[in-house]
């Protein structure tokens, strides 16, 4: 009861004091000032808010994090050294959603009330989450890594860059015009990763197979832990393919590769790796000697490449994340600030700050009209050129064909075109696909 | 129940009324008031945090029966709870049947689905039954990944609830649809603990071979303990499905299923009140270091690197559980009764 009492003294004494001093402190106030002319509002004082969510916790933090690193940077950089957007700063309205989707879609829910301009994310699985919010209320998003279902039918979501599905298509594309020598049909075998991941590549090779004169002879399946694939393999080698491939992540695909180096098929055959997987961990894993001519395609440069928007970025990574140096996902995410602030730019030109101010239904509307979809831009040379196409929700169209030479990861081509697939042509298959 | 003083109970049936008093009219009452025009003044975010808070509600219920009840250790919460959601999300979007006829089938597939998963209860439990459930999860989430109708590892869109032609698309109609059901739910809990059931729960959970003594069907009451907590579930999943438009099965994580038996266990396992109040700490609590606290420390430090304070999340997150576990492990609810002990009392200490 002792201390009982105490508080309760101490919290009137409190309150009492408090209402004491209110005058004392009203009179601390500045004294009013004569009023002066309005004047028109600085481009520094009016900013730009653009909304992200980031997988910077959680079980993706492996990518989500430099990838939230980059994006960041990226924004900071274009403040402090561009000036912003035409004058006006660029605000970071960002979350981390921990690759929660429940948390996601209260997420998108707060930015749309922050009056945030458009928002981005990293990854498919929450941009999933995100679809109906963003599509109900025209709230455009752009996801960096996407499946095809967040942009199929194309509406308020937008993928940066191209998809595992385009992967499949690119390399099949390259394979034919520039590998394949053989009469008839070459014969393909997938080894797939069993999530979106892989299963992009055999929705692809569904709908495009037949028309590029491919002939899929067997699809095997893997989990990310696995340690031998030697089964797969053998039922593969009996097939006798001329070329495998794979969508997976960096240890499975290492795992595939060395079963095919094990039983003799690698070399002899042709091997492509997805965008996943074919990253400088893949060769470490694999090792040099067993991954050496082996094919992959990857939608962004490499560290180091002699591009405009590289000295930059790398300063940046250096000064700010040196750990995330050598990481392509800090890459690509800094290549999509470079896009939103692009968007932002447009939009601004277009539509006016008076618009964008609003940060409503009208402000979204015209920056997904007069930014998103006036998209023309080189992003540096970092990624393929994004450009919006009307029925096509990708960005940048494009990938680089890589081969790995005395153990290092060493482009082949230049950007070759990523077609879109024609998912909606299969609507038994791809119910999804098809507009309601 | 703690009455005031002159107030006595002279019939059964007020000796079993849940509201006793004009004050506790009063206080529910106010309640509802204050729930019911909460989307007159919480924004749309917030209102979508609400929405989530009650929809997990109704699922924690459906765990604390099963738990907290009955005893019956179920960490494939989560995977029962995607049940729910695809059903939904199969008749509402495929077969185009109304909503009202998704949710009540949602429900009793996963509750069917709950009974088969829980047909090994009678000959283990405890951290047995715990595995047994935990594969539960991974078979459903397999099962569902490789069916056609549900979108495999894609999967599918959900239209927005609707009845009588009136479609819940912004987030106050949500609410109230949301609400509604997450309240009902808890009035039949309520009330279920208080009924023979209840207490033939209460008696398996506490040693199931007095139980059975007694004249306890063990195997009947744990099979309807797991197909009451996974129907609620159910019910749950379905109401998620077409809150946010677009399931797959990477919604429903073992993680996922971990948390709500965090929920319960913070809340305080075997009330009625406890998944009420563990779910919305555990949500807020996850709001609030996302949205408040990570940008205010980023804010403060603007010459730090972008993103430096992210780890601080799971780190607050983790360490507010642990202690929180430490300094009152019988949970909120427990802490809740005693304040009501004291203010009951209060400003006399005897």
């Amino acid at each position: 009861m002792k201390g009982k009492r105490f508080l309760t003294v101490v919290g009137v004494l409190f309150l009492a004091l408090t209402f004491a001093a209110l005058p004392f402190i009203s009179a601390c106030a500045p004294a009013p000032t004569a009023p002066t002319a309005p004047t028109a509002p600085k481009p520094e004082d009016q900013p730009l808010k653009l909304g992200m969510t980031i997988c910077m916790t959680g079980p993706a933090a492996e990518k989500g994090s430099p990838m939230g690193h980059g994006k960041l940077d990226c924004i900071k950089y274009i403040n402090a050294e561009l000036g912003g957007v035409n004058g006006h700063p660029i605000i970071a309205d960002w979350y981390d959603n921990g690759y929660d989707t429940a948390k996601q879609v209260t997420l998108v829910k707060k930015l749309m009330d922050d009056g945030a301009l458009f928002f981005t994310n990293n990854d498919s699985k929450t941009m999933q989450a995100s679809i109906e919010i963003a599509n109900s209320a025209g709230f455009a998003g752009i996801a960096s890594f996407s499946s095809p279902i967040c942009t199929n039918p194309p509406k308020h979501i937008y993928a940066q860059m191209p998809d595992y599905g385009d992967d499949w298509a690119a390399f099949a594309n390259y394979y034919m015009a520039n590998i394949w020598k053989g009469e008839g049909k070459p014969k393909m075998a997938l080894e797939l990763l069993n999530n979106t991941t892989g299963y992009g590549a055999r929705d692809a090779a569904t709908c495009l197979a037949d028309s590029l004169g491919i002939q899929i002879v067997d699809v095997e399946e893997h989990t990310t832990t696995t340690i031998s694939e030697m089964d797969a393999m053998t039922r593969i080698k009996a097939l006798k393919p001329d070329v495998l491939f794979i969508s997976s992540t960096p240890a499975p695909t290492a795992v595939v590769i060395k079963n095919a180096y094990d039983l003799g098929m690698y070399p002899g055959i042709v091997i492509g790796c997805a965008h996943a997987s074919y990253t400088k961990a893949l060769v470490d894993i694999a090792g040099a000697k067993v991954t050496e001519g082996v094919y992959g395609v990857f939608p962004t440069v490499n560290w180091g490449d002699n591009v405009p928007g590289m000295a930059k970025m790398t300063e940046y990574c250096q000064k700010l994340h040196a750990k995330d140096y050598g990481n392509m996902d800090y890459i690509t995410s800094w290549a999509e600030a470079l896009i939103d602030a692009e968007i932002l730019r447009l939009a601004l030109e277009n539509s006016g700050y008076d618009v964008l101010a609003k940060g409503d239904a009208t402000a979204w509307a015209a920056v997904e009209k007069n930014g998103i979809q006036k998209l023309d831009y080189d992003v540096q040379g970092l990624h393929g050129p994004v450009k919006y196409t009307p029925g096509d929700n990708r960005l940048d169209k494009s990938v680089r064909v890589f081969q790995v030479v005395n153990g290092v990861i060493t482009p082949v081509t230049g950007w070759v075109d990523a077609p879109r697939i024609p998912y909606e042509k299969f609507p038994d298959k791809f119910p999804w696909a098809v507009a309601k | 129940m703690g009455l005031p003083c002159g107030i006595h109970n002279y019939t059964y049936d007020e000796d079993m009324a849940i509201i006793r008093t004009k004050t506790h009219w009063a206080l529910l009452i106010g309640l509802f008031v204050l729930l019911f025009t909460c989307p007159l003044y919480l924004s749309n975010y917030w209102l979508s945090v609400t929405n989530l808070i009650g929809i997990t509600i109704i699922a924690a219920i459906g765990l604390n029966i099963l738990t907290g009840y009955c005893g019956q250790l179920s960490i494939g919460h989560a995977g029962f709870i995607a049940v729910g959601a695809f059903t939904a999300a199969v008749l509402t979007s495929v077969f185009k049947l109304p909503f009202l006829v998704a949710l009540i089938c949602s429900g009793l597939m996963a509750g069917f689905v709950g009974l088969i998963f829980g047909i090994p209860s009678l000959r283990v439990k405890g951290f047995y039954l715990a595995i047994a459930t935990i594969a539960a999860q991974f078979i459903i989430m397999w099962v569902i990944n490789h069916l056609k109708i549900t979108g495999g590892f894609l999967g599918i869109a959900v239209p927005h609830a609707s009845i009588g032609g009136f479609v819940f698309r912004s987030e106050a109609s949500q609410f109230y649809l949301i609400i509604t059901i997450a309240i009902l739910c808890t009035f039949f809990a309520k009330n279920l603990a208080r009924t023979q059931v209840g207490r033939a729960f209460v008696a398996v959970r506490d040693n199931d071979l007095a139980a059975e003594v007694m004249g306890v069907n063990l195997f009947y009451y744990k099979l309807l303990a797991f197909f009451i907590g996974c129907f609620l579930a159910g019910i749950a999943g379905s109401l998620l499905a077409q809150w946010t438009g677009f399931v797959t099965t990477e919604q429903f994580s073992i993680g996922e299923s971990i948390l709500y038996i965090g929920m319960i266990i913070i809340g305080g396992l075997g009330t009625a009140l406890g998944p009420i109040l563990g779910v919305i700490f555990i949500r807020l609590l996850q709001q609030v270091l996302t949205t408040i606290l990570l940008p205010l420390v980023e804010a403060a430090f603007p010459a730090l690197p972008a993103g430096f304070a992210s780890g601080i999340n799971p780190i607050l997150f983790g360490g507010i559980i642990v202690l929180f576990l430490i300094l009152e492990p019988r949970g909120i609810a427990h802490r809740w009764m005693l304040f009501k002990a004291a203010y009951r009392l209060w400003p006399f200490s005897y």
